[in-house]
């Protein structure tokens, strides 16, 4: 990345984030949404970890709470439907203006979402330790917690260019609205956003550990709940790597089309 | 309805997509009871039945009438007023305006679940399908609710955290909870008696969780059709094109 690229992306990065801050009423809403939904999936691990004699998995009650802290925290910071969001823009013909810049549309907006997210990550954060230090306590691992840290937000951006990559298939499809509710199930199952992914099956196991889900929720878990396995800060760069290569080639070769037939 | 057919291939690639949607909560409450075990009280039967009733009324609500989760959107943009100048009555017109294609599967779905591992029998059914009716007013009034809030704040996101929060919690059995969170599950977000207590009454048939089932919905059914229609006095033109 060039020093005039990272320069664009910086600025778009913090002006996206002064605006999501200067946005009071949806981060505050943001903010109570996690609060509700980490308060009862945390409780209902809880559960199930007492009825299994109070491990699941080899995690007991404790790390299984900061473990969803930290997977939810990371998945309800970011929009739900983006990719829906990117896909109506495609096929209404609204990223024909975008490429008129002289900067990546793809770029440019990863640094609008990214900046977008960061307050609300932070907020979720905030909240994040605040229900897990009043539910159980202190958090396995201060390690672990200072990894899950940069974990958070290698996983905003992970799970950003992934969903880009899905909605670029509207350039070519009419209609992929819809793929978002089967990307966000990847994530919530394969991802490891709702269980953590020793819980799967040994076979699905594997699968799940061989796709980029896993990096957009299941390691900043992982991390958090008293795991110091540094080398996954390594696999979810990888994956970011690999999904910025094919988000920007879906991009660039939409673009070409969108050229090509006049929008 | 017809222009949701007017593209089949696009209505059913949306239905298919919901469905299997569904399937992946289905894997995971399998995956989580074959980790867990029995949960108080709770096994994977029983969970399968509340999704059932859940997929169904969401399947009914968001499919059928998709406007009960936008109407804060639609206020605070100034969406409603194209539907003001035409001679029907706001709130019903708006709901039934547009339907979300992708969550008819969800209605198709949760059908053949029930139908499928519900053990279906004449009193089953019927209470399903009560239970359902139930669930889907309720699943309407809080959103509408919520939503309506924007009347009033300016802000149109309540009524689809709303509809998300209801939702996503109406998918956890209330009873594995305790204390707070069981608290908020039978209060401010009443997403126990979306698909926990129909289903309940499904199995064990009680008079008063019945009536209960049915108070709350009506309650919340007039709670959003009150906060609508006493926002809808305060609302200003915003000056958009749309459709009504």
């Amino acid at each position: 990345m060039s020093a005039a690229t990272s320069r664009w992306f910086a600025v778009g990065v913090g002006t996206a984030a002064r605006r999501a801050l200067a946005e009071r009423g949806g981060l505050a809403f943001t903010l109570t949404f996690y609060a509700v939904i980490v308060v009862v999936i945390t409780a209902l691990w809880r559960a199930a970890a007492e009825s299994g004699g109070g491990t699941v998995a080899g995690y007991d009650a404790t790390a299984l709470t900061w473990y969803i802290l930290a997977s939810e925290a990371a998945t309800v910071a970011l929009n739900i439907r983006m990719i829906e969001v990117v896909g109506d823009d495609i096929a209404s013909g609204a990223v024909a203006t975008e490429m008129l810049r002289p900067a990546s549309v793809l770029g440019v907006r990863m640094a609008a979402e990214i900046g977008r997210a960061l307050p609300r990550l932070a907020g979720c954060a905030a909240v994040g330790v605040v229900v897990g230090a009043t539910t159980v306590g202190a958090v396995p691992s201060a390690a672990g917690l200072a990894l899950s840290v940069p974990a958070l937000v290698l996983a905003i951006a992970a799970n950003l260019l992934a969903q880009h990559a899905f909605a670029a298939a509207a350039f070519w499809v009419r209609d992929a609205r819809s793929t978002w509710f089967l990307y966000q199930k990847l994530v919530f199952i394969l991802g490891g956003m709702l269980l953590p992914l020793e819980t799967l099956p040994g076979w699905l196991h594997g699968v799940a550990s061989a796709l980029p889900f896993m990096a957009m929720a299941y390691v900043p878990g992982r991390l958090a709940s008293g795991h110091v396995e540094a080398q996954l800060l390594v696999v979810q760069a990888a994956w970011i790597a690999v999904l910025a290569g094919v988000a920007a080639t879906a991009f660039a070769a939409g673009e070409r089309r969108v050229q090509a037939v006049g929008g | 309805m017809a222009e949701a057919w007017a593209n089949p291939g696009a209505f059913w690639t949306q239905v298919i997509a919901m469905a299997v949607n569904d399937v992946a909560w289905v894997a995971f409450w399998l995956l989580f009871f074959d980790r867990a075990g029995e949960v108080r009280g709770w096994d994977s039967s029983r969970v399968l039945l509340l999704f059932a009733v859940l997929t169904t009324s969401a399947g009914l609500v968001l499919g059928l009438l998709a406007n009960a989760r936008s109407v804060g959107t639609l206020a605070a943009n100034g969406g409603l007023d194209a539907l003001l100048a035409l001679p029907v009555p706001p709130l019903a017109h708006l709901l039934v305006r547009r339907i979300d294609t992708a969550n008819v599967g969800d209605l198709v779905f949760g059908v053949a679940l029930f139908l499928v591992t519900g053990g279906p029998t004449p009193a089953r059914l019927g209470i399903y399908v009560g239970g359902v009716l139930a669930a889907s007013v309720l699943l309407t009034g809080f959103p509408l609710m919520t939503g309506s809030l924007a009347f009033f704040v300016g802000r149109g996101e309540a009524g689809d955290f709303g509809l998300h929060s209801i939702l996503l919690l109406a998918a956890y059995p209330a009873d594995i909870f305790t204390g707070a969170p069981k608290l908020i599950l039978y209060t401010v977000v009443p997403a126990a008696f979306v698909a926990g207590v129909p289903s309940t009454l499904v199995d064990d048939p009680d008079p008063r969780t019945a009536l209960a089932l049915l108070g709350v919905a009506a309650a919340f059914g007039v709670a959003g059709w009150a906060t609508f229609t006493l926002g809808l006095r305060r609302y200003t033109s915003g000056a958009v094109w749309t459709r009504a």
